[in-house]
């Protein structure tokens, strides 16, 4: 019988964590070979080895907003951000349960950790005034 | 028409992922430091879209094969938890280097650093002939206030192996630079973490690598999120490779428990060579240092590779299946 202590939910957090993205990104490859379209943009264009059409041409917010369309894109933008935040939450996790250990060095540590990964995820990202460009998409892919 | 040409593409795109996937978790280095190669040099995809796919990809490897190891209570999360403050920073810099480096025009770097990282991870990789247990070292004072003890239990010796990391700090610079080449090339660089922790720390092999495991996936989130925003990742190929690389890893895997001829490795490790010498050669043909021809390259990589092979084979094959015979034999005669 399974202790349902911190280090086992962290495993099951891992664990479906990738099942999870794996199976959105799974489902959004089975829909483009179907439809044979993502976004207005056609096969060609994304299946390109040099194609425009990456992470700085796709607002995230657009692509969700998509997501009831079934729009192949949709669902792997959603996997992979589900499959980014996987580790987030992990440490996030780990946090809690340092915590509960009483252990206040390690919750320190830990949490320079996430505040690093906050870093990477949203306050460098808007510092440099990195954002998706909406405009470019539609510049590439007039239908979408 | 159109349908069955995007089939041959993403299978293609699969196949090298799977084999990627295979070859890191065969030689212990991770599907990235296979991925970026095969990718750039046999596919011809731009190197910051084939490092973008590969931390994808590692993060999905590292989190499936992190669940399983918890379990087992090897991984030492302190000693993970407070690396990763070295290897996250080190991953920030590295990525925002990458950036300066693509917006510049000098993908040559990422090539010619790429190269010399694997070359310089085979020789380790080709040491590592059995897992044992360090020598302890006196425990000195980063012992005691990271609380850096810890035990497991060891299969293979029937024991409860007790161990404790020291100099902290070491392994914590040793951890900034792996960072800043997970961020610069796109890779979980295991090989380097296993060097921090294993040398560095006097850790056992064990704890070394299921740690290093552990961290790769926090570092590598970490350097995707900036590569997302820079635009290295292309969605269709990241989810391509990421499906691919963990089968691959998975087969990698369960072949390796029935893997019992443990010369095969060299085969691998020969392999890895000739990538990494490609990998260096193309750097170094694209900023014109040396104008020599494609087939020269190769020509050039198969030579250096058969050479370095023969060296290394020599030196930690049979060498050391000298020395184990030798020691066999004696410990047989006491017997």
């Amino acid at each position: 019988m399974p202790k349902w202590d911190m280090d086992y939910v962290i495993g099951l957090t891992l664990r479906y964590g990738v099942i999870i993205s794996i199976a959105l990104i799974l489902i959004g490859v089975a829909l483009f070979h179907v439809k044979g379209e993502a976004l207005g943009c056609g096969e060609a264009l994304i299946m390109s080895p040099t194609s425009p059409i990456n992470t700085t041409v796709i607002p995230p917010a657009y692509a969700l907003s998509r997501l009831p369309n079934l729009d192949p894109l949709s669902f792997i933008i959603l996997g992979l951000m589900v499959l980014i935040a996987t580790p987030v939450l992990r440490v996030a996790l780990g946090i809690a349960s340092f915590a509960m250990e009483r252990d206040w060095l390690y919750v320190f540590i830990t949490a320079v950790v996430f505040i690093n990964l906050m870093l990477a995820i949203f306050v460098l990202p808007s510092i440099m005034h990195l954002h998706a460009n909406a405009q470019l998409l539609k510049l590439l892919c007039p239908s979408s | 028409m159109v349908l069955l040409r995007t089939i041959i593409c993403c299978i293609e795109l699969l196949v090298f992922s799977i084999i990627a996937g295979l070859l890191g978790s065969l030689t212990g280095l991770g599907g990235g430091t296979v991925l970026v190669p095969l990718l750039t040099l046999f596919l011809g995809i731009p190197i910051a879209y084939a490092a973008g796919a590969s931390l994808i990809s590692t993060i999905a490897t590292s989190s499936g094969a992190a669940s399983a190891y918890i379990r087992d209570r090897i991984t030492n999360v302190r000693i993970g938890m407070g690396l990763e403050i070295a290897t996250t920073t080190g991953s920030i810099v590295g990525s925002l280097t990458a950036n300066y480096v693509y917006t510049h025009g000098l993908a040559w770097i990422v090539y010619v650093v790429f190269g010399i990282v694997i070359l310089t991870s085979i020789i380790p990789t080709a040491q590592r002939g059995k897992y044992e247990i360090p020598d302890p070292r006196k425990p000195d004072w980063t012992t005691r206030v990271f609380k850096l003890y810890g035990s497991y239990y060891d299969d293979a010796l029937k024991m409860e192996v007790k161990y404790w990391g020291v100099r902290w700090w070491l392994g914590e610079l040793i951890m900034f630079f792996a960072g800043f080449i997970s961020g610069l090339l796109g890779i979980g660089s295991g090989a380097l973490k296993v060097l921090g922790m294993d040398w560095a720390m006097n850790l056992p092999m064990k704890v070394s690598t299921t740690t290093s495991n552990f961290m790769i996936g926090v570092t590598a989130a970490t350097g995707s999120a900036l590569y997302w925003y820079f635009g290295y990742i292309q969605p269709m190929m990241a989810a391509v490779t990421a499906i691919g690389v963990l089968i691959g890893a998975m087969s990698g895997t369960k072949i390796l428990v029935r893997i019992t001829n443990k010369q095969v490795r060299w085969v691998f490790l020969a392999i890895l060579a000739f990538l990494g010498m490609e990998m260096l050669l193309k750097g170094l043909y694209l900023d014109r240092i040396i104008t020599i021809t494609v087939a020269t390259q190769y020509l050039l990589s198969i030579i250096f590779t058969a050479i370095v092979m023969t060296i290394l084979y020599y030196r930690y094959g049979v060498l050391m299946a000298k020395n184990e015979k030798r020691t066999a034999a004696r410990g047989g005669g006491n017997a």
